[in-house]
């Protein structure tokens, strides 16, 4: 029996003993929520706005790495924020300690939301104090009749605005009060108001009248006040004196709002301007140092120009990014970017480049020359590119430069329609190529690929010369959301660079991008070269098989 | 009367102007570090050629450590001026320490076939170093004293000239008042 009882207080005590050990394990927090929890009040140090349990970036996903490794070392939230908060100082929280300096950001809301209560408690405590010193006087009817007697207007002596004395108040007062018992006429005149109400309100108006003219007239005279009569001379010259200060008042204060306004509006904009670029801040200018034309923004503009010629386009991009974040209406900079879209295929924000450009500088010959091929060649626009060649031809001195926009301009057609190039080949036959000049193909996917399309990419069949050099292609076809197999044709409407014929040996490539961004290669985008490469321009029957997988 | 109100009312929107005014001049991305005149953290940094590198060994050099990315534009502005401020001094008691951040070893293998960079460099694979020197932009420069301190942080590019004037301050022990600023990227 014993033995018997000894057991069950044995199992009572090992299934205490589990549920105990079970709730102890549900309590203790999961490291990852642990991790999460203490990453989501530190700033991540590159995007600034979002916490490290937020940002995507791959500093955040580092710093939380950190975080989870001295969590499993056995340190406390406390002292893994006191690490950060070493290395990065106190601006790495996103919430503010409540100790020493930072404890200001806490206590100064809560002091300054008290003062604003005490100062309204105050105002109001005035304006009770006020009403009760008028409501609380016992009226007399006699006075209640002079009062309703009265008439109303400027017979009446006019404090001064500015005079804050009992006796002053006391007659403004009297006279807010009569000019509501005239609006109350109005009103029960106007058929707004029962008269029964307007008798109950009249009544009550009247009776907190009749006490403010009681209790005027038991005020001792004030000779030194300067009370306005503005029916009597004396009051008359009193206004004119103090006219003018009103109007010096309104006219500071105009002042002050007008002078305010641009300086801030002026500081604004100079310290806000659009990003360049994702690193790129919304302040710059003076404010944060960065001025025009420092050298580092001259040594981006050259390297950019440098890798423009070599067509390295992604670094061009990179450097041109870091002109514009420092000088975010340098014109030469734009008209690159331009060209660089114009490569790219990008018609209308070449556009927006070339016109950003010229905002800046409206005789920039480098913007206007790009403006108008993108009008002439893409845009078709031919009276606005005529415009803008014209405009160039006033611009440039003889030479080589000049006969080339001559040469452009006697291309466009005077009118609309598509430009006549016939004409041209006739009479520059090395700068276009004949309309028949293409070629014909399709795509395929290698069918190991078929698991790595994705349904959102852009197909870009790319021709490039086959020269060996690299550079930029010849001519680009997009097509967005492809359906495989993709049958294409290449010619010279698909050629990039204005002027450029499409003929001579070409290699053919095509490559499904996931971002649709030609200039960008990203890993898992997938392209196949043409077997045959090189080939003639006016070969038929180019089958691409896309089946390599970009790393 | 009037007066007193109008100096009342200056005095209340008078500090919120200036702070106002002063927040236009902020670069709000810019951290300050507060590293400067601290303990360099030791540490480890596996180098490109399968060394190991112990800063703790470096004691009784001044030491310049560069965080640099192949990607990061500035860092490759910065690159021919401090192989040329390193051939100027390797043969003091100085050595330059290249950490390469976020990158991948063929890029950043790349980067110092490029730019022919040959004091010793290696990859901080998890950002541990870089978190630990509070690097928040590319590239950033440490300079380090015989003693093992902090004596001068640059963010952004830096020229060899003052590479050199730097490190020869830090051989003396001489801590910058401030740290300096050239054009940077913010870290990925």
């Amino acid at each position: 029996m014993k033995l018997t009882r000894a057991r069950r207080v044995l199992a009572l005590f090992l299934l205490l003993g589990s549920i105990v050990h079970r709730l102890d394990a549900a309590s203790a927090p999961d490291l990852e929520d642990q991790t999460r929890a203490i990453a989501t009040e530190l700033r991540c140090v590159v995007c600034q706005n979002l916490s490290v349990a937020d940002s995507p970036s791959e500093m955040a996903q580092q710093m939380r790495a950190i975080v989870r490794e001295q969590l499993e070392a056995g340190k406390s939230p406390d002292q893994i924020k006191d690490f950060f908060v070493s290395k990065y100082g106190e601006w790495v929280l996103l919430k503010p300690r409540t100790t020493g300096f930072s404890a200001l950001l806490w206590i100064l809301p809560y002091v300054v939301l008290g003062l604003g209560v005490i100062a309204a408690l105050w105002v109001i405590q005035r304006w009770v104090r006020k009403k009760q010193v008028i409501s609380d006087r016992p009226m007399q009817p006699a006075v209640s009749q002079q009062l309703s007697g009265e008439p109303l207007g400027d017979e009446f002596p006019q404090p001064d605005l500015d005079d804050d004395s009992h006796k002053a108040r006391l007659l403004r007062e009297r006279i807010r009060l009569q000019h509501e018992l005239a609006d109350l006429d109005f009103d029960f005149q106007a058929g707004k108001l029962s008269e029964s109400d307007y008798v109950a309100l009249k009544q009550e108006i009247e009776a907190k009248a009749a006490s403010v003219v009681q209790e005027i007239s038991s005020l001792p005279p004030e000779p030194a006040k300067p009370i306005r009569k503005p029916a009597s001379a004396s009051s008359r010259h009193q206004q004119s004196t103090s006219a003018p200060l009103q109007r010096w008042k309104i006219i500071a204060g105009g002042t002050f709002l007008l002078v305010f306004g641009l300086v801030l509006g002026v500081m604004l904009t100079k310290a806000a301007r659009p990003r360049g670029s994702e690193n790129d801040t919304i302040t710059g200018d003076f404010l944060t140092g960065t001025t025009p034309g420092s050298p580092e923004v001259r040594a981006a503009l050259d390297e950019g120009k440098q890798a423009f010629e070599k067509q390295d386009f992604p670094k061009a991009i990179e450097a041109f990014k870091t002109v514009l974040a420092n000088e975010p209406n340098n014109p030469e900079a734009h008209s690159y970017m331009g060209f660089i879209l114009v490569q790219a295929g990008h018609g209308d924000g070449a556009l927006m480049a070339f016109d950003k450009a010229l905002s800046q500088a409206p005789n920039f010959p480098m913007a206007l020359w790009g403006k108008g091929m993108v009008l002439y060649q893409d845009k078709k626009d031919y009276a606005g590119a005529r415009a803008v060649f014209e405009r160039l031809l006033n611009l440039i001195p003889p030479g080589e430069e000049r006969n080339e926009v001559v040469k452009v301009l006697a291309e466009i057609p005077a009118s609309g329609g598509i430009p006549n190039r016939s004409a041209v080949a006739e009479k520059n036959p090395g700068a276009v190529s004949p309309v028949s000049a293409q070629i014909t193909g399709k795509i395929t996917i290698d069918p190991k690929l078929q698991g790595s399309v994705d349904p959102n990419a852009a197909l870009f069949i790319i021709a490039r010369p086959a020269t060996g050099a690299g550079g930029p292609p010849l001519a680009v076809k997009k097509i967005d959301r492809p359906s495989f197999p993709v049958d294409f044709t290449l010619s010279q409407e698909n050629v990039m660079m204005p002027g450029v014929p499409f003929a001579g040996k070409i290699n053919i490539t095509a490559r499904l991008d996931k971002d649709g961004n030609p200039v960008t290669r990203t890993p898992g985008d997938i392209s196949g070269d043409y077997r045959k490469n090189p080939i003639e321009v006016g070969t038929k029957n180019v089958d691409v098989v896309i089946d390599q997988i970009m790393k | 009367m009037p007066v007193r109100r109008v100096v009342i009312t200056l005095l209340i929107i008078g500090p919120l102007l200036a702070l106002l005014a002063y927040g236009f001049t902020r670069d709000s991305h810019y951290i300050v570090s507060p590293l400067l005149a601290k303990p360099a953290t030791p540490f480890t940094l596996k180098l490109f050629d399968g060394r190991d590198l112990n800063l703790a060994d470096l004691r009784g050099k001044a030491v310049f450590l560069n965080f640099w990315a192949s990607w990061c534009v500035p860092c490759r502005e910065e690159a021919h001026e401090l192989e040329a401020a390193w051939q100027k001094i390797k043969d003091k008691n100085m050595i330059f320490v290249g950490v390469a951040v976020q990158d991948t070893d063929q890029n950043a293998l790349e980067f110092l076939k490029e730019f022919n960079i040959s004091y010793p460099n290696g990859k901080d694979e998890t950002a541990k170093i870089a978190v630990d020197y509070g690097t928040w932009g590319i590239p950033e420069s440490f300079f380090i004293d015989p003693q093992g301190r902090i004596t001068y942080k640059h963010v952004g590019g830096i020229r060899a000239a003052l590479v050199v004037s730097k490190l020869e301050d830090a051989a003396k022990s001489i801590v910058s008042a401030q740290e300096g600023k050239g054009d940077y990227s913010a870290v990925k």
